[in-house]
């Protein structure tokens, strides 16, 4: 029966059970507050569309709604790039490392909630404010981890280490425009960044800009998405 | 296992009592203040809040809602599990939902009482009433409310009914208290005070409402009710509730 079929056509049919019936893929991106989360992803999230990819975000705001608010408008509202539902903003009760870390219930069920409600979806991002110290995903919330820090801090954060800097899957040096105004050598950096991080990758961008984003944005393509085609390409 | 000396008997499900009360115990709680918050901001316009505002709140809290309502869901429970009434159980479920009067306390509810039979059902042996709340709660049959998903883990590690009232009340008083620290109303000292204070009101609520019968349960609070209302449009905050 099967060499009636064609076999593109099977292994689309494939992809399509295979990522449906799993969870669908989730990165958090974590980072001190005003490093750039929410701005990093006001930039690959179109890139992900244009893709074709269709995301969903929840961000953990510490004291207010504000980021949530400000990317439902930016993203959904005035690009139409998501519907607008598919912005989500929690409040974490002042203890932001714990809702992704130790305990994170509540993270999990809006995850799980919006699951439910959009199964298409290609990626959920989840955005949480946190030092360099203690900040970790949990494996059960995040596949994949981006910590994001700005030169602001000097050219010594990422020798500094802590938990976000060495262990995150990726790694986000922000800001890069105003290093050499406040003094802080991105050559340091970059030398620092490579003997902290040893294989594991990391990128300089400009967030406002959008310069580096595009190769940041490639490593989730590659490394969470596993280069496969959005889920509302594949025809079964 | 068991071991016994003399008059002191201590037990394996002594062990599970501490740790489903411990705040340690993943089920986002943390993230709730119960509305303190919002009086936390309007207060501190012209008057602080105190430690005996603090210790009102929470009695409030206990005598009015926790204990008539949560507490005597989870004797009913127990009723439930004792009578192999699948059916009230599901009652609960939908009475308790529709008991909280607000969007936002209805659905950290939930969700608490999701995560946490998750949780449970990820450790303990097949229990069959875990089992059959949590294929309802897929199903769309039930919501997952916390204090039903509280006393079937409970009943799954061996709790007693009296105890898991405890635990319900205990854990809503030291989740208050932690938002009041994190708030910066009160220390450290005066956090375990109010705890320690707290004991008899904890005791005599669950006495009283363990055992109620799930027609007779109730609530009163209206004035909290209204700060979570308030709470609940707020632009800019740390809690849920």
């Amino acid at each position: 029966m099967n060499r009636w079929i064609p076999k593109c056509l099977l292994l689309n049919f494939f992809i399509y059970f295979s990522v449906s019936l799993s969870r669908i893929p989730r990165i958090g991106i974590g980072g001190p507050v005003g490093s750039g989360k929410t701005m990093l992803i006001e930039q690959m999230v179109p890139i992900l569309k244009h893709e074709g990819y269709d995301i969903g975000i929840i961000s953990n705001d510490v004291v207010s709604k504000e980021d949530a608010e400000r990317m439902r408008k930016n993203l959904a509202t005035e690009k139409g790039l998501m519907p607008e539902d598919l912005v989500i903003g929690i409040a974490t009760g002042g203890c932001p490392h714990t809702a992704v870390r130790e305990d994170p219930s509540i993270n999990i069920s809006v995850v799980e909630e919006m699951e439910i409600k959009h199964p298409n979806l290609d990626l959920i991002i989840i955005e949480s404010g946190g030092d360099n110290i203690t900040t970790t995903f949990s494996p059960a919330l995040a596949d994949y981890f981006i910590y994001i820090i700005d030169v602001s801090g000097g050219d010594k954060y990422p020798r500094k280490r802590g938990l976000g800097i060495e262990t995150c899957d990726l790694l986000v040096i922000n800001k890069i425009d105003i290093a050499s105004f406040i003094g802080a050598d991105l050559g340091v950096m970059e030398r620092d960044a490579k003997i902290i991080r040893r294989d594991k990758p990391f990128v300089f961008v400009n967030s406002k800009t959008g310069q580096g984003v595009r190769e940041a944005t490639d490593y989730v393509i590659k490394d969470v998405l596993f280069n496969a085609p959005p889920k509302s390409k594949i025809k079964i | 296992m068991n071991i016994e000396n003399d008059d002191n008997f201590i037990s394996i499900d002594d062990i599970s009592f501490l740790q489903l009360s411990d705040s340690f115990f993943p089920t986002g709680l943390y993230t709730n203040s119960n509305g303190l918050e919002l009086l936390f901001y309007n207060k501190n316009k012209d008057k602080k809040l105190t430690y005996n505002d603090i210790f009102d709140f929470i009695r409030a809290y206990l005598s009015q809602q926790v204990g008539p309502t949560d507490c005597s869901v989870i004797g009913n429970v127990y009723n439930c599990i004792q009578k192999n009434n699948y059916s009230t159980l599901l009652e609960l479920d939908n009475m308790y939902y529709f008991m909280r009067l607000i969007e936002e306390t209805r659905s950290a509810s939930i969700r608490s009482g999701i995560q946490l039979l998750k949780c449970i059902s990820s450790f303990t042996d097949n229990n069959e009433y875990v089992n059959f709340y949590l294929k309802n709660i897929k199903d769309g049959s039930a919501k997952g409310v916390y204090p039903v998903s509280f006393a079937l883990s409970c009943n799954a590690m061996n709790i007693k009914k009296e105890r898991s009232g405890l635990m319900l009340l205990y854990g809503f008083t030291i989740s208050v208290v932690g938002a009041a620290l994190r708030l910066g109303i009160i220390q450290h000292y005066d956090g375990q005070r109010i705890i320690h204070e707290m004991k008899p009101v904890i005791l005599s609520n669950v006495i009283n409402n363990v055992n109620r019968s799930y027609s007779s349960m109730w609530q009163f609070i209206p004035q909290l009710d209204i700060i979570q209302i308030h709470h609940e449009q707020m632009d800019s905050k740390m809690f849920i509730t």
